[in-house]
């Protein structure tokens, strides 16, 4: 019975940990501008991100050790160093983007302005990742997360007409006002949302945190293979509110309130509660989440000692590099730059540099030296060299597109 | 004197550095006036018709105050952009800085209709009314899509 607990708490918090503040503003771009016409993007993604979280959990549980650890001993300090500049600066941006998220919604549910709740919203993340054990933050931000579905409720309760949405799903095209660019621009925004690196990064060294050995790994494997599709279906529910309300009223999402207006049309002030609790927390948790990760991939490079299953003052100077990345977040923020337009280039830059993320941890989940009988099978390999193309073909095609669309506008 | 292959290689670099600027120049410069003010138009239609859902939703209950009056500062902030990116254009010809002209007396209008609907949704005394608030989008929101069709138009 605890087992079953342990898997379905599991399932719950990988649905509501799904969800960043990249997923909730590309999604409903998306949705505003193209309907939903890109729905197939998240479907590749989820199913790379399951691909790639799955081996990554295999490579803590097998050898004990976080990834990035066994990435920088396997393929050296050049390779790791390009891995972790690649990381850290997209990390960086993300940390930026979730924080700046939580002082957005916080404004909503507040009307205080979101530039006064910035350092709150810091000081909240630095004591969680200071105080808290790393199962409970885990699983609150996780299952209030889960408060999120009211987008899918929303969208039942918005009696959309089904078929036209699942026409513009199955057979997607170009909306006539948007342009062929725009199209596969924030095709890959949505892509990079959906496989951002830090979800791998934290996953492994969560691992680590939480102790997993070899018997450990099929719970994991469910919480993947159920916990992000289920994810993937709430990104799809936000992508289908913003097609319902707002893209028939000529709105182009540019700002988190845009967001929400979908779920107040559709379930009123009770909906509106459970949307400003779920951005609130699903920001927060990926906040702490990114914090984490800006943390664990500096101390695994470095060799420092890390983790929150330490006392800080046994690993300070991990502690102590999240406090920096949290100041830069600050600093950034307090310059007053837009943190959707922020979201908006951490998405894409992630899609960027998700070849230096993903290629050493295929390289790693194939070494029998750390892996021993749990390699990489031919399927694995298979579908990972698929996507290794895909993901190439996206960070090649990123910055020209960029500059091609205006960022997209 | 023979070219040292290390020589050949940075003049590739830097020529290849030269035509990736000049693109970059090239794509991000293009697009005249009736571009960006057809940019402007089109960003202010949305930030207006934000606005006009929000203080609807407002009205029938369905919204707090505090979510709505955020929705609203975000449009005029939207609204401000572009209007910015409107003043900023330095038109050459007569039928330019006359396109840019009316643009700029529409978009006006449409700030001073989005003051008018967050001043009602604060309710202070002596603010106008929802009612009010909801006449000014609807101008703005004409006005703009008069702009629309005349600079599509051209």
């Amino acid at each position: 019975m605890k087992r079953i607990l342990g898997v379905a708490l599991g399932i719950l918090t990988a649905i509501g940990g799904f969800v960043d503040i990249g997923d909730l503003v590309t999604n409903a771009v998306v949705g505003s501008r193209f309907g939903m016409s890109l729905v197939w993007v998240v479907a590749v993604g989820v199913v790379g991100i399951c691909l790639f979280a799955n081996m990554s959990g295999r490579v803590a549980a097998a050898s004990g050790r976080a990834t990035f650890e066994v990435i920088r001993e396997r393929l050296g300090p050049r390779a790791g160093l390009a891995n972790l500049s690649a990381s850290f600066l997209i990390n960086l941006m993300t940390v930026t983007a979730e924080i700046g998220g939580v002082a957005l919604a916080l404004q909503l549910a507040s009307s205080v302005h979101y530039l006064l709740w910035i350092p709150v919203a810091a000081l909240a993340v630095w004591l969680v990742v200071w105080r808290v054990k790393f199962s409970i933050m885990e699983n609150v931000t996780g299952l209030l997360g889960l408060t999120l579905i009211v987008f899918a409720v929303a969208l039942f309760l918005l009696k959309p007409d089904w078929g036209n949405l699942a026409g513009q799903a199955l057979a997607p095209a170009v909306p006539d006002e948007e342009t062929a660019s725009s199209y596969w621009y924030y095709a890959i925004a949505l892509f990079g949302a959906a496989m951002t690196p830090y979800e791998v990064f934290f996953f492994s060294s969560g691992a680590v945190e939480e102790g997993w050995s070899i018997k450990d790994l099929i719970q994991s494997r469910i919480n993947v293979l159920v916990g992000f599709p289920l994810g993937g279906v709430l990104s799809v529910a936000i992508a289908g509110c913003a097609a319902v309300v707002l893209l028939p009223a000529g709105i182009a999402v540019t700002s988190l309130s845009q967001v929400i207006l979908p779920v107040a049309e559709g379930a009123g002030k009770l909906g509106l509660a459970f949307v400003l609790i779920g951005l609130v927390a699903a920001t927060f948790g990926a906040a702490l989440e990114t914090t984490l990760s800006s943390g664990y991939t500096l101390a695994q490079f470095f060799g420092w000692s890390w983790g929150k299953f330490r006392r800080p003052a046994q690993a300070a100077r991990f502690h102590l590099s999240m406090i920096i990345t949290l100041l830069i977040g600050i600093a950034v923020l307090s310059t007053g730059v837009d943190p959707v337009l922020i979201t908006e280039y951490s998405v894409v830059f992630s899609a960027i540099a998700l070849p230096l993320t993903y290629l050493p941890i295929l390289i790693v989940a194939n070494d029998p030296q750390y892996m021993g009988k749990h390699v990489n099978g031919r399927p694995v390999n298979v579908l990972a060299m698929i996507y290794l193309v895909i993901i190439l073909a996206a960070s090649l095609a990123a910055i020209p597109l960029m500059i091609v669309t205006g960022a997209g506008s | 004197m023979e070219t040292r292959p290390g020589n050949t290689r940075t003049s590739k670099r830097t020529l290849l550095l030269a035509v990736c600027f000049a693109g970059t120049a090239f794509l991000t410069g293009c697009g005249g006036v009736t571009d960006t003010v057809s940019t402007a138009v089109e960003d202010s239609a949305s930030a207006i018709a934000t606005a006009r859902l929000a203080l609807g939703q407002e009205s029938a209950g369905k919204l707090t105050t505090a979510a709505a009056a955020t929705a609203l500062e975000d449009s005029l902030r939207e609204l401000q952009t572009s209007r910015d990116s409107v003043v900023r254009l330095s038109p050459s010809t007569p039928e330019d800085r006359q396109v840019r002209q009316e643009a700029l007396a529409v978009l006006e209008g449409c700030t001073a209709g989005l003051n008018t609907a967050r001043d009602s949704v604060a309710g202070n005394d002596g603010a106008p009314s929802a009612e009010d608030g909801k006449q000014a989008l609807d101008e703005a929101a004409g006005r703009l899509s008069e702009l629309k069709t005349k600079v599509g138009a051209q």
